[in-house]
């Protein structure tokens, strides 16, 4: 049986563990809620776009534009995106895992560009990373807004245009719910010709094009690429605010039980040195009667 | 006429106004109530609004305009 002093010690120590993953617990919770505002704000942007979008294109085959040719696949990009910190239970290492499985299966040159630093701490010393790609990507999670994100959406364009990659993939942690988060791997580029809405068709023809058709494609279909790497990035942010809220509850949970399995054995020690101490006093008292 | 001024990181304007102007890539243009459905491209600039309570104006980067049914959506940058 352990001393009491070493119960006693582990116990003070099991708590303050338990406070700190408690507090971080909180401060997730209150990320998460600003991270999914986020979400929300930028919904009706990228659901009207969308519909625009829709309402252009119904009659153009969307399949024509720079960001739309479908090549032989020579080299793919993998966009991994991480969180910056750790302790949020699988969350990156589920990243990491797919975006090495891509990289196996493909049969193919494939190279990644890392957003967080935990898939730079990965990737780094790999072949898949490429000095020419940007390394600093960790910092675009620091007060994350679309100004940030479009440059990189935009590089991306640029570098399927120009040849360098035949095909551009996503892989991220979608956020589903606080508890839930999906492991999704998402076509970037070139872009799939999108499904125009039933009821599109109809209104085509009355819309005044300024300056025409064409032009207003090309101009939009940047723009829904920009939207689609903030939605995955603002996406991941939510996803790995629940990671961690779920993780830091399961450990306040774990240290509750710790702590009272340790709480047990204290007061057994502390029983059995009583009973000791007064078996001493009785066995002293004894002796001095005979 | 409704207008609707978005981007995506918030809402800049949600609300009736008399009159819109903005950038278009081939020179400005203004709509007024009941103009005709119509598609267009920005380039960086000002929206103009004219509300009752006044003029107010948005600085964009680019953007893409709708307009249709009496409503102006301004998707801004």
């Amino acid at each position: 049986m352990p001393s009491l002093k070493e119960v006693r010690s582990r116990i003070v120590s099991v708590n303050s563990t338990k406070q700190i993953t408690a507090a971080m617990k909180m401060v997730s919770a209150a990320k998460l809620r600003r991270a999914q505002d986020a979400i929300l704000r930028m919904r009706p942007y990228a659901e009207k776009l969308q519909a625009i979008l829709g309402n252009v294109s119904a009659t153009l085959d969307a399949s024509e534009g720079r960001y739309a040719q479908q090549r032989e696949v020579k080299r793919t990009l993998v966009v991994c995106i991480t969180s910056n910190r750790g302790l949020a239970g699988a969350f990156n290492t589920q990243i990491t895992r797919v975006a090495r499985r891509l990289a196996q299966e493909a049969g193919h040159e494939v190279h990644v560009l890392c957003v967080g630093k935990k898939a730079m701490d990965t990737f780094r010393r790999t072949p898949m990373n490429r000095p020419e790609l940007p390394q600093d990507l960790a910092g675009l999670f620091d007060g994350l807004s679309f100004d940030k994100v479009a440059p990189v959406a935009q590089m991306l364009m640029d570098r399927f245009a120009d040849g360098t990659y035949d095909r551009v993939v996503l892989v991220y942690n979608r956020f589903k719910n606080a508890a839930t988060q999906v492991v999704t791997t998402e076509q970037f580029l070139p872009v799939l010709p999108t499904a125009a809405p039933a009821d599109a068709k109809a209104t085509t023809g009355e819309y005044i094009m300024e300056p025409d058709r064409r032009t207003i494609v090309e101009e939009i279909i940047p723009k829904s690429l920009k939207i689609q790497l903030y939605k995955a990035l603002l996406d991941s942010f939510a996803a790995e605010h629940g990671a961690r809220m779920t993780a830091m509850h399961k450990a306040t949970d774990n240290a509750d039980a710790l702590l009272k399995d340790l709480k047990l054995s204290y007061n057994k020690a502390r029983q059995a040195a009583i009973t000791g101490e007064i078996l001493e006093i009785v066995g002293g008292a004894e002796a001095l009667k005979g | 006429m409704r207008v609707e001024i978005i981007t995506p990181d918030q809402e800049l304007f949600k609300g009736e106004a008399s009159y819109v102007g903005v950038p278009g890539v081939d020179g400005s243009m203004g709509f007024l109530e009941n103009h005709a459905p119509l598609i267009t491209v920005l380039k960086a600039g000002e929206v103009k609004l004219r509300t009752e309570q006044g003029e107010q104006s948005f600085a964009v980067k680019g953007g893409v305009v709708e307009v249709s049914r009496n409503t102006v959506l301004v998707l801004a940058e």
